[in-house]
């Protein structure tokens, strides 16, 4: 933060550039893959020499596995944001979206609204929204006025949000009893294969702005992890900005879940380890979260989709047997 | 005899002329008409399937079934998962099983018609499928009488129509049989039909099994607008049903266990009279010609007198 203004940018150019050149790869790889057997020569073929070479693979590659890439990547992107704004705003390195609870209650608003027959945009999409908004709401209200316990407060809260969350879906789930109970179960599990590139269109529309907001308010959030006192004094409108943020961060999370379904610890894994090789800067770390948790994520699904033998596991399985154990390492070395 | 051979030189004209016009109307029609015509399906959409369809996909196990009754299995190019009927069925592609379809696959097998079921493949399957320029034609089997439309409906598809009226024949006069068997009996046997262990699932008034229960002479217990209502064990017992039958994918040691489980209920008529029945559900769960076949043997499970054995 005190170094000079260039020698952030330049650092902000070299770090966009080297990670935007691993999520293209990951890109690559993951349209390279697929459940049909096509070899990445024709794969590459295809790519370069376009529809000609192949017209069936072409489908395949175009239609039905960039849309899936897509989305994994924007996913991906954004539950990375949203991990890592929440470490930022609640000053807590282990906050994320889903061990908080906000992508369950996202999830609890999505389901009601697939129960009512909405579309998936914009009905579920809305409903996905109010549900993160109100566990949020409840939240921060169960965690005011503690500051002295705060950090841990903060947790306990949220993991208990998360499992009352979990509670309600189980209800909701039970009480359905039709064929909509498959639609959720595959939802919930984080299906990304039927996505067509209109629905990747529609969350892009939702997260571009969100992610041009938080690059735009990269510099308050190093500001407010030095503690909202500190950032008063500076001149930072604290109450708004953290409003600003916090809306925001659910907007796209629960865009993300009503697309994708529960993929937990995404936040928490890409903030991390990003911080750990490019210091707490956010200026850089956004730019960074959003290319780095987009391949991170796209990686996932590809080892969701290719690990099985038949068939595909869900993507947040995947994310779970990575992202849990860090958890437990991470929370070990701040209690240390 | 003058008559008779003027007669034979008409129709022979007749013929000619017929042959000569359809050689026309293919010349003359655009390529885009040429071998393609237009149905509804049974989700009322206007599909434009080929006049030959070459390469089928079977979205479900039923549908495999009745493409292989009607014997057009060469022009499958693949099933499901869980196809296992004939045993043939197994060596063809998968594309992932019927409520989780694996759209890759299926687009990377070049169909040129997909059939699916209205009730079990998702509609965003079929509509992504549509998306690609697969032409999908959805049939809609709830009952006995549209399993058999079902047949008919595919036979047209697949230009086999006399096959699948043979079938629809048999399987009408097969159930008409039952009905005729059933009618006499004074007393219809209390069934609880089980096709989920945990938690206990039983089939409501709109499912087939449902039907099949009743044309054979049976009283589903578990009757009612819910299509698969969920059941406690105290709920089962409470019902008293006379007939058990437990429905398994697979020959497995949960089944006996659970059998047992219900056997040690002797206040319950089917613990006491030992009528508790483990059976394949491969029968009573696809809409396909084999459903009466299990027709046929719920009849022997629900009234043994019949054929013979105690009741």
């Amino acid at each position: 933060m005190t170094a000079p203004l260039h020698a952030t940018l330049k650092r902000l150019w070299i770090v966009s550039a080297v990670l935007l050149v691993f999520f293209v790869l990951t890109m690559l790889a993951g349209l390279c893959a697929g459940s049909s057997d096509t070899g990445v020569r024709r794969v590459i073929s295809v790519l370069v020499g376009g529809e000609a070479a192949d017209p069936m693979l072409a489908t395949i590659i175009w239609r039905i596995r960039l849309p899936r890439v897509l989305l994994a990547a924007m996913v991906g992107a954004a539950l990375s944001m949203g991990g890592l704004v929440f470490q930022a705003l609640l000053r807590n390195p282990l906050a994320e979206p889903y061990i908080l609870g906000i992508s369950g209650g996202a999830a609890i608003g999505a389901i009601i609204g697939i129960l009512m027959g909405f579309a998936r945009f914009p009905g579920v999409g809305l409903m996905a929204f109010v549900g993160s908004m109100a566990t949020l709401a409840l939240l921060l209200l169960m965690t005011s006025g503690r500051s002295v316990l705060k950090k841990d407060s903060l947790l306990l809260s949220g993991v208990m949000v998360n499992a009352f969350c979990s509670a309600l879906i189980m209800f909701l789930v039970s009480i359905t009893q039709d064929a909509r109970l498959h639609n959720i179960i595959f939802w919930l599990m984080g299906d990304m294969g039927m996505t067509d590139l209109r629905q990747a269109g529609f969350l892009a529309l939702i997260l571009a702005p969100c992610f041009v907001l938080f690059f735009w308010l990269s510099n308050a959030m190093n500001l407010l992890t030095m503690g909202s006192e500190t950032a008063l004094a500076i001149g930072i409108n604290v109450k708004a900005v953290s409003l600003v943020l916090l809306t925001a961060t659910s907007l796209m999370i629960s865009a993300a879940v009503s697309h994708s379904g529960l993929i937990g610890f995404v936040g928490l894994v890409m903030p991390h380890l990003l911080r750990l090789v490019l210091g707490p800067d956010h200026r850089v770390l956004v730019p960074a979260s959003i290319l780095g948790g987009g391949g991170y994520m796209v990686l996932c699904d590809l080892l969701a989709r290719t690990l099985p033998r038949q068939g595909e596991m869900p993507a947040g399985v995947v994310t779970a047997l990575i992202g849990a154990p860090l958890f437990i390492y991470l929370l070990k070395r701040t209690k240390s | 005899m003058t008559g008779k051979a003027q007669q034979r030189i008409g129709r022979r004209f007749f013929v000619i002329l017929m042959v000569l016009g359809g050689a026309l109307a293919l010349i003359l029609a655009p390529d885009s008409a040429r071998g393609v015509r237009s149905v509804t399906d049974f989700l009322g959409r206007r599909v434009v399937i080929p006049d030959e369809p070459r390469r089928v996909v079977a979205l479900a196990p039923s549908i495999t079934e009745i493409v292989y009754a009607l014997e057009q299995e060469s022009r499958l190019a693949g099933v499901t998962r869980f196809s296992d009927y004939p045993a043939a069925a197994t060596r063809l592609p998968k594309v992932g099983s019927y409520v989780h379809l694996d759209l890759e696959r299926i687009v990377a097998l070049r169909p040129d018609l997909c059939i699916a079921v209205k009730d079990g493949n998702p509609k965003v399957v079929i509509d992504r499928l549509m998306q690609l320029n697969i032409p999908v034609f959805a049939v809609n089997p709830t009952n006995l009488e549209t399993v058999i439309q079902a047949v008919e409906h595919i036979g047209r598809l697949l230009n086999t129509e006399q096959k699948a009226a043979l079938i629809a024949a048999d399987m009408r006069a097969r159930i008409e049989h039952v009905r005729q068997q059933v009618a006499e009996v004074e007393r219809r046997p209390r069934v609880f039909f089980q096709i989920g262990l945990a938690p206990i699932v039983s089939v409501g008034s709109a499912t087939f099994i449902h039907e099949l229960i009743e044309t054979a002479g049976g009283e589903n217990v578990a009757r009612g607008d819910v299509p698969y209502p969920r059941f406690s064990r105290e709920q089962v017992i409470g019902l008293a049903p006379d007939v058990i039958i437990i429905t398994s994918m697979a020959r497995s040691a949960i089944f006996e266990r659970v059998k047992a489980e219900w056997a040690r209920w002797k206040h319950m008529p089917a613990a006491r009279n030992n009528r508790i029945i483990v059976q394949e559900s491969n029968l009573f769960d696809r809409p396909s010609p084999r459903l009466v076949q299990g027709l046929e043997l719920l009849v022997k499970l629900i009234h043994p007198q019949l054929f013979g054995g105690s009741p």
